[in-house]
């Protein structure tokens, strides 16, 4: 009994126990750090540049604390120390529960994390236990590297990453190759159609997957799932065995990704939708990003499959070709093509044009983009069998994401095209060519303008003033300060100042609105709530 | 990678071992390289057990026999699966689970086929082959089925249903009631009940009577209807769902008494072959005999009464002609129809391996038809609301 009282109060078992201490704040003060490293993919390369920002100021105030600790220890302080390390713990505590309760995004515990907390504490175990074992009581003990870790916790993200890098390889291997497995037991009676494109992949992915469910059992990558592992996350989780056409989404950030996605999932068949100036900074120069978003071209040609492209874009044109490769856009020189396009209160309707068919759509998805992603998604349909038909009613049914160019009923029985969630530049000039459309109703553009764009906001403003007075009949602006640039650019533009309005704020410009509003009015709301207007 | 199929049959109902024989029979039918079936069988007390001899005909002779060697199984929803669990057999064994993808109700009858078992698909969460939950009740109910259509304008015989306890009150005056208002020979059926179980015929007030009681024992609901005389009964069957479906061709069954039987249907085919081979096996003409006009007019009527009522998948559906008048009624649905009249559409050029593979399509589109509608609102309402006062979220800004 008394050898136990003893061997508790031993130096040496309190040194173990600060070390433990110190374990717990590592493991609960690394938190946040993991949080952001798991927003960042796990990539080191993501999660440095976001912790220099965040780390700015911070590190002076750790590393004083680090000194001060060791200061104290050198001047004999063991039990202040352990009092620090004790209340630097309870702190982390609290520290780790309210940002998983404040955070918008928590860390989200998976396979993953769990792992790397595991290997965390068994880091800690092994440092404390090897320390009990070795040393027998110096103090300086209390500077082990748990306690380093429990002061810079980005240090315990880091050196478990490094830790457990060969592990995870393996594991991602194991998952891809689960993956691949998987869709070999269909044995070929899957077919895959690979999306990709600069702009628009999603919305097409969407629009294709409805069109192909009307004659098959379909399975799409959810949500944004375009990357190697989201693909082999989807396959592996939500795949089922009656699916007949596989839709994947496929995402490029660096040359060699669509590559890589085409190795997982060989598709039998490709559609690229736009190709442009995206994610330069990983991409280093445009003709990387074509030669990235064409590694999809030349994996499908392999299975001597058909590439769908949009031949509206020159650069496309110019650089591939040939027999399997069919073009879409919006004149008969293409054999799948739109035109007529007209606008109602109903939304957007044109002749779809599928190789010598022809039907009339009507769809509440507007603008130009929409139309090409239409004419895409029906091509390919189209060439799986789908009849013109069933790719008129599966339009039909389409609805616009919500405060995206999204068609309502609106007051006075007028026509509302809500696009409130709309906040960049060449967004706002597009939505502002879809309002013209609407011509011969009335056409009426409310919106407060741009905002956040820093020394832009002023160019960008005037040049929307420019374009809106061009495409509306009436503009109603709200603020009066801050849509001074608008108005010059809709002065400049030659539009009549009789129609133009200046409303103190959402409410007034609704009674402004009110006044002018019938059923053959159009009214475009460009980067505000509608809702806003009627409290 | 095979889709898992489960096979429903048996169940507590008069037609448990027409359904059997029907299961059987599919499951043999089936493309084993693309579906992995599992049986589950239904016992007369509403067990559900599974196992390889169920597949096996002959075993069903001698049951208590049978369900020694089969497993209880249970569904349930999980991760947004349906999984199938067996009974562990044994302490220390561990209990097998299966993720069941769509499931294919071989059943006949009432408390299965009458939308029950649909149902139970429909609350799991789990595709099924076949119609839904409100077009497998309206066929089972033959006095709605006959509203349903009339609503639609369609061809049906006039008919008078009561409850058999109004009926037991004064058996002669209900029986005059119907003699005055319908006339003599009437027909008179539990409106519940498939493969004609409890169906007579009366030609006089006393085999009325006699009727009415038979059909009263099998059912709360009575329904009589004239009978027609000179009568040719043909059937036809239709697959495909609400948006588009075809008819096979005709078949015209041949009585033995003055209505097709239990027995015609399901037993006296067997007597001959030593085995029953259910409603593939009854004596009958396919194609019918009937001119080309006719044929044309009951394949349209049979799409027709299928849209009516939303049907998906395979229906049988019975019409009469009334020879005297050149008139033709549709008679009743069977939402699920013996053997699937699978022999009605060899002949129409669909081989049974393919109709059973259309059917379980058609069972996977339904459900992604489902799907793209909105049931639940992503938003959890209660989330935002102060629960523990009495007058819940109202007036509360959610």
């Amino acid at each position: 009994m008394d050898k136990i009282i003893e061997f508790i109060f031993s130096i040496r078992f309190f040194y173990a126990f600060c070390s433990l201490l110190a374990v717990l704040s590592a493991v609960f003060g690394m938190t946040r750090q993991m949080q952001m490293f798991q927003q960042n993919s796990y990539f080191p390369s993501r999660y440095l540049p976001w912790l220099k920002g965040d780390e700015k100021g911070k590190f002076i105030l750790r590393a004083l604390f680090f000194v001060t600790y060791a200061v104290i220890i050198g001047l004999g302080g063991v039990l202040i120390a352990a009092g620090l390390l004790l209340i630097f713990a309870v702190g982390s505590i609290i520290k780790s529960i309210s940002v998983q309760k404040k955070s918008i995004i928590p860390l989200k515990f998976t396979m993953r994390v769990k792992r790397m907390y595991a290997s965390l504490i068994v880091i800690g175990i092994i440092i404390t236990v090897l320390q009990y074992l070795l040393l027998k009581g110096e103090s300086y003990w209390l500077l082990s590297l748990n306690v380093l870790l429990a002061v810079f916790p980005y240090l315990s993200v880091l050196l478990l990453w490094a830790v457990m890098y060969p592990t995870e390889k393996m594991i991602t291997k194991h998952y891809i190759n689960d993956a691949k497995n998987k869709l070999a037991s269909f044995g070929g009676k899957i077919k895959v159609i690979g999306i990709t494109g600069s702009f628009g992949k999603t919305s097409s992915k969407n629009i294709l997957t409805a069109m192909l469910k009307e004659k098959y059992e379909v399975f799409t990558t959810p949500k944004n799932f375009n990357t190697t592992l989201g693909v082999v996350r989807s396959i592996r989780e939500y795949l089922k065995p009656q699916t007949e056409i596989f839709v994947c989404e496929m995402g490029a950030k660096k040359t060699g990704d669509i590559k890589e996605l085409c190795d997982l999932v060989s598709p039998d068949c490709a559609l690229i939708t736009t190709v442009g100036p995206q994610h330069l900074d990983t991409f280093g120069s445009v003709d990387n990003v074509f030669k990235t978003k064409f590694e999809l071209y030349d994996s499908v040609k392999q299975k001597d499959g058909k590439v769908f492209t949009c031949g509206e874009s020159e650069e496309i044109k110019s650089r591939i070709g040939g027999k399997d490769v069919i073009l879409y856009g919006s004149d008969d020189s293409f054999s799948y093509y739109a035109d007529n396009v007209e606008y109602t209160a109903q939304g957007e309707s044109f002749d779809l044009h599928l190789a010598g068919e022809t039907v009339k759509i009507t769809t509440k998805l507007l603008g130009s983009h929409n139309v090409m992603n239409i004419v895409g998604a029906a091509a390919v349909a189209h060439s799986f069998g789908v009849s013109a038909e069933q790719i008129r009613f599966a339009v039909s049914r389409l609805i616009a994401p919500e405060h995206r160019l999204e068609i309502k009923r609106y007051a006075k029985g007028s026509t509302l095209i809500d696009d409130a969630y709309n906040s960049n530049p060449v967004g706002c000039l597009e939505a502002c060519r879809v309002l013209s459309r609407f011509a011969p109703m009335k056409r009426v553009l409310i919106t407060p303008g741009l905002v956040e764009l820093g020394s832009e906001e002023y160019k960008h403003n005037f040049r929307l003033g420019e374009v809106a007075g061009e495409c509306a009949d009436y503009i109603i602006l709200v603020g009066v300060e801050r849509s001074k640039p608008i108005r010059e650019g809709i002065l400049k533009s030659g539009f009549n100042e009789e129609n133009l309005f200046v409303a103190e704020n959402f409410g007034a410009a609704y009674n402004i609105y009110l006044e002018l509003a019938d059923s053959n009015t159009a009214v475009l709301i460009e980067n505000d709530l509608p809702d806003n207007y009627l409290k | 990678m095979k889709i898992k199929v489960a096979v429903f049959f048996g169940c507590q109902s008069v037609e448990h071992e027409v359904s059997i024989i029907s299961a059987v029979q599919a499951m043999h039918s089936m493309d084993r390289e693309k579906y992995d079936i599992y049986p589950v069988y239904v016992t007369k007390d509403g067990e559900m057990v599974t196992g390889e001899e169920l597949f096996d005909i002959e075993k069903f002779k001698d049951i208590p026999k049978l369900l020694e060697k089969t497993t209880s199984v249970t569904l349930r929803r999980q991760d947004g699966k349906v999984v199938m669990s067996f009974a562990k057999k044994g302490v220390f064994a561990k209990a097998k689970e299966v993720v069941i993808d769509v499931a294919f109700p071989i059943v006949h009858g009432t408390n299965c086929e009458d939308g029950t078992m649909q149902g139970y698909f429909e609350f799991l969460g789990l595709p099924y082959v076949g119609c839904d939950i409100v077009s497998s009740a309206v066929g089972m109910d033959k006095a709605v089925f006959k509203d349903v259509l009339k609503r639609f304008d369609l061809p049906v015989l006039d008919a008078i249903t009561f409850y058999a306890r109004e009926y037991a009150i004064d058996k002669e005056r209900k029986a005059d009631e119907i003699i005055e208002k319908i006339g003599l020979p009437a027909i008179v059926k539990p409106v519940n009940l498939g493969s004609s179980v409890g169906i007579k015929k009366a030609n006089d007030k006393n085999s009325l009577i006699d009727a009415i009681d038979l059909a009263v024992s099998f059912a709360d609901k009575v329904l009589v209807e004239k009978a027609v005389t000179s009568l040719r009964e043909i059937n036809c069957s239709v697959l495909g769902d609400s948006d588009e479906c075809i008819a096979s061709v005709c078949e015209e069954p041949f009585m033995t008494d003055e209505i097709l039987s239990y027995e015609d249907k399901y037993t006296s085919g067997g007597k001959k072959t030593g085995g029953s081979k259910g409603m593939a096996s009854l004596s009958r003409k396919v194609p019918a005999d009937l001119d080309e006009n006719r044929t044309e007019e009951i394949r349209t009527l049979a799409c027709k009464i299928f849209k009516a009522l939303g049907c998906c998948g395979v229906v049988r559906i019975d019409f009469m002609i009334d020879t005297a008048t050149d008139t033709v009624y549709a008679n009743e649905i069977n939402t699920i129809p013996g053997s699937l009249s699978f022999y009605l559409w060899e002949p129409a050029g669909v081989p049974y391996k393919e109709l059973l593979d259309r059917m379980i399509s058609l069972a996977f589109r339904r459900q992604r038809k489902k799907e793209d509608l909105t049931f639940t609102i992503d938003t959890n309402i209660l989330a935002g609301v102060k629960l523990g006062g009495t007058k819940g979220s109202k007036g509360s800004k959610i």
